[in-house]
């Protein structure tokens, strides 16, 4: 009984630290295909497809996707060089000196980005200042200096990927090739590198991926090529649409989508690898064949389902138009609204009538007492200014509601946190 | 190739840091001979073949090739090829590019170098494995892929640094033969670094025994084994039973020794150092296994060595007696299985005896570990 | 040295060897020692316009850090409350974040370890895919669950445990729960390297002798899972301190991340010695505390980065 009990605890552990790594991704891909203006999943509203127009518009975002990719390749071929080398090195450099230099390239990777990216900057301004160059030289370049701030620490994390992959490298391998004749360089291109294809595979797409989403670095570096993450940050600190969103479940799909492919191909290696073991060497040739790629191989399955989701979703997309049914929630909401305007309207008339009495009461006794008004504790909720600040808030959603023509973009204050705070006290 | 291309090794020092890897080495090794350096591990042995090889710079002395000085020419200059102790075939090539790969990296077509690679797979006889990726392949066809692929390089020098330890034991001994064989029919200079005496012993033309860095003899095998220059010669290569003591009298090539346990002995004093030693000299005979016979009880004399016996075993083609010898090392025995009738002696005292001529004296001096 | 230098470039032939070189004195001399020697050297600088640069006014001085303590010379208070508050709540948050952290990931860590089976595949993959995603994104997936209308409050005031929407960015628990949310798989990844590396027996050894599973945990997984623990931490640590997006998206408007300050010195105050003053009392400080609390904990800096 206590082990059954011990399983089940395991299990809702599980499910509830999923739930909050996979949770958020989620929620935040449905609130790509709301149709409300800021990004939520409840309530819901319409289904739409807007917001990926939205953001194939954006004109930033395309811009940062561009510079992103640009700074993305050159960190790549950096820091897998750097990494290459520094991983070759440790593996013979003089023991006395190992340890140092061993701190020295990892220390990057604990070094805050911050503090990287300040540190480039003033480092490359100085030397651009020593070389009497200008503001405008290349050393001073955004990309240039993303590119060498990112490398820095990047290149740890290569090194890091190649290392594990050199330490099983033997290195006889090299000589022998040296004692056939081989040149380094040729030992180099023929024999390492064709063993350490896969770790640089791995450390490119990982160099790739720290340089798409770094931020704390890049932030300084940047100059005028802001990244796509850059670009990110400043719409996410000043206000958030759900064209994020739109961007963000671009990106978990695509990352869904390479890591189940890159699943499938290891599965397949694998099949593929046994299937040789069995064959002799006259079977082996051109024998395996496709289908074998599905066999026992569940990543490819998902991967299939997965594409033709996503290919049955885009042309949905095409065709579907949610304009009726925006429509239809927005005359809700104007209908909403305007209950409320009535209420309200109803609310303060009441409250004139409510006052009028008592000024009346009050001008009365003010004969007497001439002092201000207003000592009363719901003095302030009553006074004029509150009532027409009030009045102010509902102005904008009264307006859009009843301009057909304002489209989506109209909604904007209205579901603007801080601006529905007060409709909904 | 057809002589032979000969390699010398003079005044060969090799230092790492404080540590002194050869000592003094000078070998002369003739065109187209199979010769082995032989020696337990870290004795230095694979530091010479890295040296002849051109992946170490000597710190003094000279490698000479063909009579050319290899000072300054790296490994993949020298007319040497090496086969690795873990054979080192390239596991991303199938097993027809690890072959011709010395051919690749001089621009052969792919047409030649698969003609080429399929003659030597016909000659390893691993006809139509050439496809095969080296993972595939069992122990002792990887073996000869080394081979043949060290031999597609055209090599005047195959150096081979203990290519058959990873195999088992009756693989390692059919490749001797098969080794051997290909030596003869390419007719090239093979160097071959082995702590096995058994394969030093078949294969090799001269044999050179060294212990930690110093070369202590060079002979062919016989001369090795019947009249090694040093304890430690003696005691490494074969099985040997040794006797501590102090030269009593030398009496031309032989020598009277007053032995530890056993009294006065008689032995030949072995061809190096004759001549050198003296009287009061501390000595050490050798006696194998197998040079000894059971004497009829109460013999005395300076061949007969009485002991008693601690325990028997049965090997198929001997008998071993093992009896109390010096320093908690017993004297073994061996009496070749003639189908004659054997008595146990366990326990009681025997009478050993032994020729002269097979009891060899040499300076006392280190031993071989066990 | 000129020994060791002939022998690299021999064993790796004069091109090869000059490249690798190259490359490896590029990265540690150029990109890491001298950015960082030369901050620290501009944060001893006054801010000056960039003529003035060089001239005499170009001295060192202790102004930045002295600022950091007293706040701007004729402040109205004697120390600089602000900034100081802030940057011991940030030391002290990713204190928090990393103990929250740590208690989140073992156990998931351990089960990855321990367990066998395909789903371990999906579970790897799982706790992947979310760290490949942009860490903005990350942050602002948590603001759109956080926020006054987002899922959590609608939830939360459904069931009604809030009669209204609790502000979960104002009270900063947005932010811990993104900072957390930000590094599980930091924190996961050296611990199960070393718990899979475990040999099962030994536990199955200490249930045998009658052992509860929580003395198993301490006694013998804990002890040997510590270079992966202790790794972990001082990772989530360094990078919770040092976190920027985070704080900046997730972070309630009155209540900043010392990283922040930072920024908003290079940024908006455009006083980079200020800036550079206060990164390295960031970097100086937090590598102290890891070295100390490495003492503490009795583990070695070798361990840490495998």
């Amino acid at each position: 009984m206590n082990t059954s009990f011990l399983r089940v605890s395991v299990w809702v552990y599980l499910a509830i630290f999923f739930a909050y790594l996979l949770g958020p991704l989620v929620i935040m891909s449905v609130t790509a295909f709301n149709s409300s203006e800021f990004p939520r999943a409840t309530p819901w509203e319409c289904l739409t497809f807007d917001w990926f127009s939205a953001l194939f518009q954006d004109q930033r975002i395309l811009n940062g996707i561009k510079n992103s990719l640009i700074i993305g390749l050159g960190t790549v071929v950096l820091s897998v060089a750097m990494g290459l080398a520094g991983a070759l090195m440790l593996t013979q450099i003089w023991p006395k000196l190992r340890a140092t230099y061993y701190t020295i390239i990892i220390a990057p990777i604990l070094i805050p980005g911050v503090v990287l990216g300040i540190s480039t900057l003033v480092f490359w301004d100085r030397i651009n200042r020593f070389l009497g160059l200008g503001a405008d030289s290349f050393l001073s370049n955004g990309i240039f200096l993303t590119v060498i701030g990112q490398s820095t620490f990047i290149a740890s994390y290569c090194m890091l990927v190649l290392v594990a992959r050199l330490q099983r490298y033997d290195v006889a391998l090299t000589e022998a090739a040296l004692d056939l004749g081989a040149t380094h360089a040729q030992a180099f291109r023929k024999i390492l590198l064709p063993f350490m294809r896969p770790a640089i595979a791995s450390a490119a797409v990982l160099a790739f991926l720290a340089s798409f989403e770094n931020y704390n670095t890049t932030t300084f570096t940047f100059g005028e090529y802001p990244t796509l993450t850059i670009e990110l940050a400043q719409k996410v600190r000043y206000g958030i649409t759900p064209a994020i969103s739109a961007l963000a479940f671009i990106i978990v799909v695509l990352t869904v989508f390479f890591a189940l492919l890159n699943e499938a191909g290891i599965k397949r290696k694998e099949v593929v690898a046994a299937a040789r073991r069995q064959a002799t060497v006259g079977e082996m040739t051109g024998k395996v064949r496709l289908p074998g790629f599905f066999t026992g191989n569940a990543a490819a399955v998902v991967l299939v389902v997965f594409a033709i989701a996503t290919i049955s979703v885009v042309g949905t997309a095409t065709v579907y138009s949610p304009a009726q049914c925006i429509a239809d929630v927005k005359e809700q909401k104007r209908l909403e609204a305007e209950k409320r305007i009535q209420e309200l309207r109803k609310k303060r008339e009441e409250q004139r009538k409510q006052r009028e009495a008592e000024q009346a009461e009050q001008g009365e006794a003010q004969q007497s007492a001439p002092k201000p008004s207003n000592n009363s504790g719901f003095g302030n909720v009553f006074a004029p200014n509150t009532l027409s600040g009030e009045g102010e808030d509902d102005a904008p959603e009264t307006d859009t509601d009843e301009q057909p023509s304002g489209g989506n973009g109209g909604f904007g204050g209205a579901f603007d946190p801080n601006s529905l705070q007060s409709p909904s006290d | 190739m057809s002589a032979g291309v000969g390699v010398d090794l003079e005044n060969l020092w090799i230092r790492f840091g404080d540590f002194v890897a050869v000592r003094d080495a000078n070998v002369n090794i003739n065109g187209g001979d199979f010769f082995s350096f032989l020696g337990p591990s870290g004795c230095g042995k694979t530091t010479i073949l890295r040296a002849v090889s051109g992946f170490l710079e000597p710190s003094e002395g000279n490698v000479l090739i063909g009579g050319n000085n290899m000072k300054g020419i790296g490994p993949n200059k020298r007319p040497t090829a090496l086969i690795f102790q873990n054979l080192a075939l390239f596991p991303l090539m199938k097993v027809w590019e690890n072959i011709t790969f010395s051919m690749e990296i001089k621009g052969a077509s792919s047409a030649e170098r698969r003609k080429r690679a399929d003659e030597l797979l016909d000659m390893i006889a691993l006809p139509d494995q050439g496809d095969k990726l080296p993972s595939e392949l069992s122990g002792g066809q990887r073996q000869r892929v080394a081979i043949a692929r060290a031999l597609c390089a055209e090599p005047d020098v195959l150096l081979l640094d203990e290519p058959l330890s990873a195999l088992d034991l009756k693989l390692r001994q059919h490749m001797r033969t098969e080794l051997r064989e290909i030596q003869k029919r390419v007719g090239i200079t093979f160097i071959y670094i082995t702590h096995d005496q058994g394969e030093a012993l078949t294969m090799s033309d001269d044999i050179a025994v060294m212990r930690a860095g110093v070369i202590d003899q060079i002979a062919d095998g016989k001369t090795i084994y019947n009249d090694p220059s040093t304890a430690f010669a003696a005691s490494f290569v074969g099985e040997n039973n040794v006797f501590r003591g102090k030269v009593k009298q030398v009496m031309g090539s032989e020598a009277l020794i007053t032995t530890n346990r056993s009294g006065d002995l008689v032995a030949r004093i072995s061809t190096a150092n004759q001549g050198k030693m003296k009287e009061g000299d501390e000595a050490m005979m050798f006696i194998r296994p197998e040079a000894f016979a059971i004497a009829p009880d109460g013999a005395t004399g300076d061949h007969f060595v009485t002991a008693s016996v601690t325990h028997e075993e049965f090997e198929g083609n001997v008998f071993n007696i093992f009896t109390e010898g010096e320093g908690g090392k017993e004297i073994k025995v061996s009496i070749p299985n003639l189908g004659q009738s054997f008595e146990s002696h366990t326990g009681q005292a025997i009478t050993l005896e032994y020729e002269t001529r097979n009891a060899v004296i040499v300076p006392a001096g280190e031993l071989a570990a066990e | 040295m000129p020994g060791f230098l002939k022998e690299f470039l021999n064993r790796n032939g004069t091109g090869m060897g000059l490249a690798i070189l190259g490359l490896v004195l590029f990265w540690t001399i150029g990109l890491i020692i001298l950015p960082q020697l030369s901050m620290l050297d501009f944060s001893f600088r006054p801010n000056l316009p960039p003529p003035e640069i060089g001239g005499p006014k170009d001295v060192y001085t202790l102004e930045n850090y002295k600022y950091l303590v007293y706040g701007p010379e004729g402040g109205s208070q004697d120390y600089n409350v602000v900034d100081l508050r802030i940057f011991f709540r940030t030391l002290i948050a990713a204190v928090c974040v990393t103990i929250f952290n740590l208690i989140l990931c073992y156990p998931i860590a351990y089960y990855l370890g321990q367990t066998k089976g395909n789903h371990i595949r999906v579970f790897a993959l799982m706790l992947i895919i979310p760290y490949w995603i942009n860490e903005i994104l990350r942050a602002f997936a948590l603001r759109i669950i956080f926020g006054e209308t987002g899922v959590l409050n609608t939830v939360l005031v459904g069931l009604g445990v809030f009669d209204t929407p609790f502000d979960f960015i104002r009270n900063d628990i947005a932010l811990y729960a993104g900072l957390g949310y930000a590094y599980i798989l930091l924190m996961i990844f050296p611990i199960y390297n070393v718990i899979e590396s475990l040999d099962h027996n030994q536990i199955e050894a200490a249930r045998d002798l009658g052992a509860p599973w929580w003395r198993i945990h301490w006694r013998v997984v804990v002890p040997y899972a510590k270079p992966g623990i202790s790794s972990g931490c001082t990772m989530v640590f360094m990078l919770s301190a040092g976190a920027l997006a985070a704080p900046q998206i997730l972070g309630g408007p009155s209540s900043l991340w010392f990283t922040q300050l930072i920024y908003q010195q290079f940024n908006d105050n455009n006083d980079w010695p200020q800036g550079a003053a206060y990164a390295i009392v960031l970097l100086v400080t937090c590598i102290l505390f890891v070295l100390a609390a490495m003492r503490l904990f009795k583990v070695n800096m070798g361990d840490i980065g495998k």
